[in-house]
């Protein structure tokens, strides 16, 4: 009899989810394929460290990242027991009575101890403590959810004291099971799907940062327009977000008083997809000012514990726009200087000629030289940060190295390329990499992160392959040996470069070298991996204005930098110094910003 | 002879006819012919511009008034002109590449069955012929280019690409005449509305000839008052970098830069300001820089026609007291 009613209940809730996940699986199969499974090895890594030990979820919340672990673990330790108990519930063989699987109860009694405790304080923050990251309202399947899971464990625990074959523990017992029935039933409509969907989220997501396949003109792509564009991963993600808000709390728009919220574009997403009007504008469900308000600093999608990508949406949905002639007049003039002058200044070549002979650069020549350097549209045009490469031009020259430039560069695309303006970039990166198979350097050196960025990972998609280093790496292995001439020590700050530290992961180079010619580093809060972006990217240089909604990134980051109370802010990216110094003199501050070059080749040089 | 199409509008000239003026004056020189120029000025009202264009080194200056030439209609335009065009026989007709002129010249070369050149930056000889100079594909190519067929030929000129110090003027004024040309007015299909600028500055500096502009060597906002006294000296307007407006010394809108507004005076007097590159690409179209700047590193002496290194506190009276003189 109670076979037959555990039958019933079995088959109704494990309908009910069945339905519900087979709708959402067809969503995923009817959208564009865009799944990729390459570099296999660093996927399996990566699935071992941020899903099995939970490593994203615990770096940036250290405590309520443990309390998740716990309930994770826990979750993962039961399966056999849960799995055990509906075999013979089911009536199709019983085996609580082996021997083993009482060892493995008693086993579980920690775990679920550690899954009690962890839900519970999960229970309280959801509830009472309500951080901004979980948003204004409080979700009441999640109290429900969490309810469950208390539960489960204590009708767990409880067993142990009640005398098998009694009517108290037969009712525990259906307890217990109409609680994990009902779960299931419920969490495929809720964020909870992530306990089904995450690892494999995570294990398909890119394993570039910010990755964006080129579009293919031939076959008339434009970028995503519609919801029908969504491609199968970000329908995926869409409908694994866990709404744990880390990518609200470290987007710097967001934190500059800015209507983008990442969270919030990937919740539109899953609304829209399961709403599924397949012609709805992206432009209406995003809001076109929400789009271009973006800097692409990636800390979204790096900070996301369940694999989601953030910078395809956004990026994606830019294409589509810039497509349609919809990008924000400030662009329209970036990208009239791109195409005439194929810089973002819009100034004439000229200068970077006049540049080239005052600083006696050479041609680049693979026979003569060991590595090409690469000036960028900075490197080119802005006077200021030409300065810093000339140090590190002296610095190259005082240990030998043989260097040269080509005769002439393009733009590398980045700002186009961010911007969604993809047909520009695709131009300009045809040119260059003409330009550079012609030249065939080895290696390349720039002062750029965002060279960086697109020389080496997205000029790959058009099949050119070369090494680039940022001038902070190159400059760090080669002074190794190297003594300063003043060994005087200041109080420095550092500003990670969105591009260098978070999407290049080099962050122990700067230091090292600015700790080794005298930088006391007095660290800022957001640094390393995860910077706070100063503004300038994903075209947003030209847009950091003052009457803009909430306040400029640039100066909620000039804020951050101060309170370190060094006075010297050191910088390794041209953008970073444009924005931060505007901030700097806007606050009328006397902080004094250098970049890494210039502070170096100061303190390598004999004083003249 | 060598016709140009003066462009007004309620009797105020456009400046670019004046480029245009000295075009015709080389063309006169390479073309051969007669070598006379005329210019035409097409408007309701026009004695007043017509006076002022007279000061040029040219045959006459020819007024077509008519009430269907203002305000504008590219309809009105083509007829009147057809008709004028036809009577004077000339051998070019110039106009400046304008806004207005690239919405009607198309329609009344094609009414004529003439040649028409475009945005051209330059005139040579070529042989016996005429080429004119003009960019292509966006500006990565220039083309000579000779116009075929039948006189007259058309050419209109790319902004600035002439210089109006370089017009030729006149021992005394050319003689004005009137002609009169038939309009069906009937015929005329567009209905202009009054016009109106979109009131998206209060301060529109790109229209100044000249700024005045100050940076942080201000060093304190009662020093401002300093510049706009050098600005008032100078008939020029005061603008400011980026940290003069976000201190609130100067309003928002007289921010140069590419935060700001990008201004193209033929004078930018730059006060203090260091020159980031984010400040440059806002005044980078300006015809003559001049800086000054204590320190003699600061990247605005890159790209500053004249530079002075020293105190702009010593240096401004001084310029003041000159300008007075």
């Amino acid at each position: 009899m109670q076979t037959l009613a555990f039958w019933l209940l079995f088959v109704s809730f494990l309908g009910a989810f069945a339905a519900q996940v087979t709708r959402r699986v067809q969503l995923i199969a009817a959208a564009p394929n865009t799944f990729s499974l390459d570099n296999l090895g660093v996927r399996t890594s990566r699935f071992v460290v941020d899903v099995l030990l939970q490593w994203r979820t615990i770096k940036e919340r250290p405590f309520t990242g443990l309390m998740h672990a716990f309930v994770f673990w826990g979750f993962v330790a039961f399966g056999g027991y849960t799995l055990t108990e509906f075999l013979y519930g089911l009536g199709l063989i019983d085996l609580t009575h082996a021997g083993w699987f009482h060892a493995y109860r008693l086993a579980l009694t920690p775990f679920a101890t550690a899954v009690l405790l962890g839900i519970t304080y999960l229970l309280i923050r959801r509830a009472f403590v309500r951080p901004v990251a979980l948003g204004t309202k409080v979700s009441v399947e999640s109290i429900v959810i969490a309810l469950f899971i208390a539960t489960l464990m204590i009708t767990f625990l409880l067993a142990f004291r009640l005398e098998e074959g009694t009517a108290a523990e037969r009712v525990n017992w259906w307890i217990h099971m109409t609680v994990i029935l009902a779960f299931m039933a419920l969490i495929p409509a809720s964020k909870h799907l992530h306990l089904v969907l995450s690892p494999i989220t995570v294990f398909l997501k890119s394993t570039e940062l910010g990755n964006l396949p080129n579009l293919d003109f031939e076959k008339e792509q434009v970028g995503l327009e519609t919801v029908k564009d969504l491609g199968s991963k970000i329908v995926l993600d869409a409908l694994t977000c866990v709404e744990c808000g880390r990518c609200q709390v470290n987007c710097p728009a967001w934190g500059a008083g800015k209507e983008l919220n990442p969270k919030t574009i990937v919740l539109q997403t899953q609304e829209a997809v399961l709403a599924g009007n397949q012609e709805r504008k992206l432009g209406e469900i995003y809001s076109e000012k929400v789009l271009w308000q973006c800097t692409t600093c990636g800390a979204c999608e790096n900070q996301c514990p369940v694999g989601i990508e953030h910078l395809p949406i956004i990026i994606g949905s830019r294409r589509g726009l810039a497509s349609n002639g919809d990008a924000p007049e400030y662009l329209g003039a970036m990208y009239n200087n791109l195409e005439r002058r194929s810089n973002i200044w819009g100034l004439g070549y000229d200068q970077r000629t006049k540049f080239v002979t005052s600083a006696e650069l050479e041609t680049f020549d693979p026979a003569r030289h060991d590595v090409m350097v690469w000036l960028g549209c900075a490197g080119s045009f802005d006077a200021d940060f030409q300065k810093s490469l000339k140090s590190m031009f002296a610095i190259l020259r005082t240990c030998g190295v043989k260097f040269g430039v080509l005769s002439k560069e393009k733009c590398t695309g980045d700002p186009a390329k961010r911007t969604g303006n993809e047909y520009m970039y695709q131009e300009l990166a045809n040119a260059n990499i003409a330009d550079l198979k012609a030249a065939g350097p080895k290696k390349i050196l720039t002062s750029c992160p965002h060279c960086v960025k697109t020389i080496g990972d997205d000029y790959k998609k058009f099949g050119y392959e070369v090494e680039i280093v940022h001038s902070s790496v190159y400059i760090e292995e080669l002074t190794r040996q190297k003594i300063a001439a003043d060994t005087s020590r200041d109080k420095v700050t550092f500003h990670d470069p969105c591009y260098l530290g978070r999407y290049a992961g080099k962050v122990d180079e700067p230091r090292a070298l600015l700790e080794r010619f005298g930088g006391d580093i007095s660290e800022v809060e957001r640094n390393r991996e995860n910077p706070y972006c100063c503004g300038a990217g994903g075209g947003l240089l030209f847009n950091d204005k003052e009457e803009e909604q909430g306040t400029r990134i640039s100066d909620v980051r000039f804020k951050q930098l101060q309170a370190t109370g060094a006075n010297t802010v050191v910088t390794a990216c041209p953008f970073c110094s444009i924005m931060l110094k505007g901030a700097g003199a806007s606050a009328q501050s006397d902080t004094q910003f250098v970049d890494l070059m210039t502070y170096v080749n100061g303190k390598l040089q004999p004083r003249a | 002879m060598i016709l140009v199409i003066a462009e007004q509008r309620e009797g105020k000239l456009n400046r670019t006819t004046w480029e245009t003026i000295v075009a015709a004056q080389q063309l006169a020189g390479v073309a051969g012919g007669d070598g006379t120029i005329a210019v035409l000025v097409p408007g309701a009202s026009v004695a007043g511009v017509a006076a002022e264009l007279a000061a040029a080194q040219v045959k006459e200056v020819v007024t077509v008034e008519h009430a269907a030439l203002e305000p504008y209609t590219p309809d009105g335009f083509t007829a009147a002109l057809q008709d004028a065009i036809t009577q004077l026989a000339p051998s070019h007709v110039l106009l400046p590449h304008t806004y207005q002129t690239r919405d009607f010249a198309p329609k009344l070369a094609a009414r004529l069955d003439r040649a028409l050149l475009t945005d051209v930056t330059g005139i040579k000889a070529a042989g016996a012929e005429t080429a004119f100079t003009r960019p292509m594909f966006q500006g990565k190519l220039t083309a000579d280019v000779v116009p075929q067929g039948p006189a007259p030929h058309f050419v209109t000129f790319q902004i600035g690409a002439y210089r109006v110090d370089q017009v030729a003027k006149g021992a005394a004024a050319a003689p004005v005449r009137a002609l009169s040309v038939t309009v069906d007015a009937s015929a005329i299909r567009e209905k202009p509305e009054p016009p109106f600028q979109q009131a998206k500055q209060a301060v529109d500096l790109s229209q100044a000839e000249r700024i005045v502009s100050v940076g942080r060597g201000i060093k304190e906002q009662a020093n401002i008052a300093l510049a706009q006294k050098l600005a008032d000296a100078l008939g020029a307007e005061i603008a400011a970098s980026r940290p003069i407006c976000d201190a609130g010394w100067l309003p928002m809108e007289r921010q140069v830069g590419s935060s700001g507004q990008t201004v193209a005076p033929k004078l930018y007097l730059a006060l203090g300001i260091s020159g980031a590159i984010q400040h440059l690409v806002g005044m980078k179209g300006s015809s003559t820089v001049v800086a000054i700047n204590k320190d003699p590193d600061a990247p605005i002496f890159e790209i500053a026609d004249y530079g002075i290194v020293g105190d702009l506190f010593e240096i401004v009276p001084a310029i003041i007291e000159a300008v007075k003189q």
